[in-house]
């Protein structure tokens, strides 16, 4: 793993900052949560308790009936805030519940009630496209045609059963059957219910006004189907069932108001759930503006998760919900919902209305559970942002920081690896040594390592000619009394030793000769002088010289047909030439062919000596021109110090040009080639 | 009377030893450790021939000063240097100083007695008159073997005996090639290929000093030398 993608690793780990921030987010959300949760119980606590006191206002004179049950026919009315047209639309009662379905028998029919101060209002929607007009002679229970029964319980307690039909749609009045004086039943006109029958293409609604005055707490609604004879609706009032109208109390959303704050919406229910009232508005402030995307996905990231939570229900005539419940089951309790459909979050508390030992209803408050957490998301996300920021600066920084760094130790590394040359020389300058820093101190200490690894190859360089000029005065010592015991007479019996002596001295002498050769062979290279003088002439000379000295070998020489002149020292370049011929033999085949070739390239010429020996090992081809350096398979008496193809070197580079040995592309044998420049 | 001796040697087994070569051929031989012994003796009594070390104990090229000082005692007395130094400017600086042969460590004992006979010889043979018998002349070379002196064009061409004997061996069989080893035995030395070659283009220097336009020595690549005419 590079420096670089470390350190960029590391910078990552500061994206725990915002991390954290989220962990602490939640658990301030979730104790905020409890604490709104608990003041808004208290608040619930206390507006129960507050009410309980005034039950009579509360709840007026509702008794304990049978739980409200619509299937029955009981009818939520609705409170209705202004005083709607009779036109045979519902729309003006300004309502957010569909009227409820009736029961059918081959009629569709919907009901839904409301009231005003003085007036009780009926809105019945019939499915029934033919319009069945009414005789002009009425006769009820023999005459088919479309109509509306209404049976009201006065308030009296008497029963009273009207009906609504006419011949045309539009504004119409209640009809009654009455018994006239001459014992003949007909329909008589109620002036003080009057309604608006609407004929639409699927049917036609009636919208009927009947006074409080009239209206009792029972009232049974039914339609008939002229044509057809079918029917919807309730025919309960033969047995007094059902029927009941459950109102809201009038004047309670005025006492309500005075409990509550802005923000939170406060509604009393009967034990049905019933609303008997509400007050209050659940938007604090409507101009608010909208989230950003940005935010919501912040809050996604921070807030906990809320898709557990109930979805609220919407319904205008009674509340729904755990908190509900259990409030009506005499306890208090509260509980988070999902506002429908926004989905924020909102708090519910519930407290049982409490009258003796009996519940009478519940105090329901909500509020949105966003408003709190508001300041919190955006001082959180404030800080999100930030940390952001730091993260994504600290990563730059860091990627750049490692990038400089490993530029340079690269650089180092470069350095390093070319200090020492295919060659053996020595580069001391190192990139980087001049900084201060750590890796500028790896670039000295780089440096001081090459010094003294160039101190000790030049004196591993002079060590030989230092050894052969220290061990040249015993040797003598030693050749020279030889000399001597010889001279003054050996017994035959000890001329053994000193012939084995002496050969002992001439094969020292012939290791110390080598070893000094290559220091002798520097010396003498300083003082030559160069002349111009012709190659091809000079081969042509120095191989048939070899070509007699080495028998057994073949020597083929190729050179280019007119002279090639370079300006040097022929002597050098003879000793040059011995010393690869000598190497040549040294490793060729038995009968060994050796090929010397000159060419004359663009720049210099390029002198090749092949052999058919085996190929050289590749990790020793660039040393083989190192002093001392020595790579024999073969076992021979003669002693070999490597110098030979080290004096090649010198004498190559004496002449500007340079020495490579390659194995032969075919594979038989070692190619020693020598560039020497053109004049 | 015995021809004497004097030995600069510094290190003892080397003195005892040439010291008793040259004893047994019948010279009388005085060794000396240092300069400055040496020296007090030279201007007392000067020695016929005379061996030197270049380095003497402390002083590294003492021998060069004592040649020097010795050669201003005497213009005509043989000095041969014998050293274990083999570079060519100890070789050049050596016979520069007027010695008469320059010789490495590497020589054995007879080559050494040799030399020694061939410089006395030398001695005498310059002392007695002219013998042109013994006089070889190559076109403008004259070579005297007994006074192992050359000359060119008549001028005096001066010669160690190394070299001296090199140009014998060549200029006898004037275009026979004559390989390093000939060379090498008609010198009474034992040296290396690059010594011979050193030797060679010394005496060229030599002889172009004398005529500028000579080069009867040629080098025969991958031979050796031969005496052109």
């Amino acid at each position: 793993m590079s420096i670089r993608f470390q350190l960029l690793v590391i910078a990552l780990t500061t994206l725990v900052l915002p991390w954290a921030g989220c962990q602490y987010a939640r658990e301030l959300e979730s104790t905020l949560r409890v604490s709104q949760e608990n003041s808004l119980q208290a608040a619930a606590d206390t507006i129960a308790n507050a009410l309980s006191a005034q039950s009579q206002r509360v709840f007026g004179d509702i008794g304990d009936g049978p739980p409200f049950d619509p299937t029955q026919g009981d009818l939520y009315v609705f409170p209705l805030h202004n005083q709607p047209l009779l036109d045979g639309y519902r729309e003006d009662w300004d309502l957010a519940m569909e009227p409820r379905t009736m029961p059918a028998d081959g009629l569709g029919a919907r009901l839904q009630a409301g009231f005003t101060e003085r007036y009780l209002f009926v809105y019945v929607e019939v499915d029934d496209p033919e319009f069945d007009p009414e005789p002009s002679d009425v006769h009820p229970q023999q005459d088919r045609f479309d109509r509306v029964d209404l049976t009201l319980q006065r308030p009296d307690g008497a029963l009273e059963s009207y009906f609504f039909a006419t011949s045309a749609p539009g504004l119409i009045q209640a009809q009654s059957m009455v018994k006239s004086d001459d014992g003949v039943d007909h329909a008589a006109s109620e002036p003080r219910i009057q309604a608006f029958w609407l004929q639409t293409a699927h049917g036609y609604h009636l919208e009927a006004r009947v006074p409080r005055s009239l209206a009792g707490s029972r009232l049974w609604m039914e339609a008939s189907d002229g044509a057809s004879g079918g029917k919807a609706g309730f025919m309960g009032a033969d047995s007094l069932r059902g029927g009941r109208l459950f109102l809201a109390t009038p004047g309670l959303n005025e006492l309500l108001a005075t409990f509550i704050g802005p923000g939170t919406r406060a509604t009393v229910i009967d034990t049905n759930a019933l609303k008997l009232g509400f007050a209050g508005s659940l938007t604090l402030n409507n101009d608010e503006e909208p989230r950003g995307a940005g935010g919501s996905w912040y809050r996604r990231f921070m807030a906990g998760d809320t898709s557990h939570w109930p979805l609220q229900v919407l319904a205008a005539d009674h509340l729904e919900g755990k908190s509900v419940r259990g409030a009506l089951a005499g306890h208090a309790s509260a509980e988070w919902l999902r506002a429908n459909p926004s989905q924020a979050s909102l708090l519910s508390a519930a407290a049982p209305i409490m009258v003796g030992d009996q519940t009478r209803g519940a105090v329901v408050l909500e509020q949105p559970g966003d408003q709190l957490l508001e300041l919190r998301d955006r001082a959180l996300t404030h800080l999100f942002n930030l940390t952001l920021l730091a993260t994504a600066l600290a990563g730059a920084i860091a990627f750049g920081v490692a990038t400089w760094i490993s530029l340079r130790i690269g650089r180092l590394r470069l350095a390093a690896d070319a200090a020492v040359t295919t060659d053996g020389k020595i580069r001391l300058d190192m990139p980087e040594s001049d900084h201060a820093d750590e890796i500028g101190g790896l670039a000295r200490g780089f440096e001081r390592l090459l010094a003294r690894l160039n101190e000790h190859t030049q004196y591993l360089r002079t060590l030989g000619g230092k050894l052969s000029h220290e061990l040249r005065t015993p040797l003598t010592i030693v050749r020279s009394s030889l000399d001597n015991l010889e001279s003054e007479g050996v017994r035959a019996d000890q001329r053994g030793y000193v012939t084995r002596a002496r050969e002992g001295v001439l094969r020292l002498q012939s290791i110390l000769s080598a070893l000094g050769a290559a220091s002798r062979v520097e010396e003498s290279i300083k003082q030559t002088e160069r002349v111009n003088f012709d190659l091809n002439d000079l081969l042509h000379s120095a191989v048939a010289g070899y070509r007699d000295a080495f028998r057994a070998a073949r020597i083929e020489l190729d050179t280019p047909s007119d002279a090639c002149f370079m300006h040097g020292a022929p002597d050098l370049i003879v000793q040059m030439l011995d010393k690869l011929i000598e190497n040549a033999v040294d490793f060729c085949s038995a009968s060994g062919a050796i090929t010397v070739r000159l060419t004359r390239a663009e720049s210099n010429y390029e002198l090749a000596v092949s052999n058919d020996g085996p190929p050289i090992p590749l990790e020793m081809l660039s040393r083989l021109f190192e002093s001392l350096f020595e790579h024999r398979q073969g076992v021979d008496d003669k002693p070999h110090f490597g110098l030979g193809l080290y004096i090649v070197r010198l004498i190559a580079e004496f002449h500007g040009g340079r020495a490579v040995a390659a194995n032969r592309s075919d594979g038989g044998g070692a190619l020693f080639t020598v560039f020497l420049p053109l004049i | 009377m015995r021809k004497q001796i004097a030995i600069v040697e510094d290190e003892a087994a080397l003195r005892e030893n040439y010291s008793a070569a040259l004893a047994r051929h019948g010279y009388q031989v005085k060794t000396y450790a240092n300069r400055k012994g040496a020296m007090q003796a030279f201007e007392v009594h000067l020695p016929d021939l005379a061996i030197i070390d270049i380095s003497l104990e402390d002083e590294a090229e003492g021998g060069f000063d004592l040649c020097r000082d010795l050669r201003a005692l005497s213009a005509e007395l043989p000095i041969i240097f014998l050293t274990a130094r083999d570079s060519e400017l100890d070789a050049v600086s050596g016979l520069r100083l007027g010695a008469d042969d320059f010789l490495t460590k590497d020589v054995s004992l007879p080559h050494l007695a040799a030399r020694v006979a061939a410089l006395f010889r030398r001695i005498d043979a310059l002392r007695r008159p002219d013998n042109a018998a013994q006089i070889v002349r190559r076109g403008a070379l004259s070579i005297d073997g007994e006074k192992m002196q050359t000359a060119w064009n008549g001028v005096p061409v001066m010669l160690s005996l190394t070299e001296f004997w090199i140009v014998h061996a060549l200029a006898r069989n004037p275009g026979h090639v004559k390989n390093r080893q000939q060379l090498m035995d008609a010198a009474n030395v034992v040296l290396d290929d690059n010594t011979i070659t050193s030797h060679v283009k010394r005496v060229r220097r030599k002889f172009q000093q004398i005529d500028a336009a000579f080069d009867a020595i040629q080098t025969v690549y991958g031979m050796g030398y031969r005496w052109v005419e």
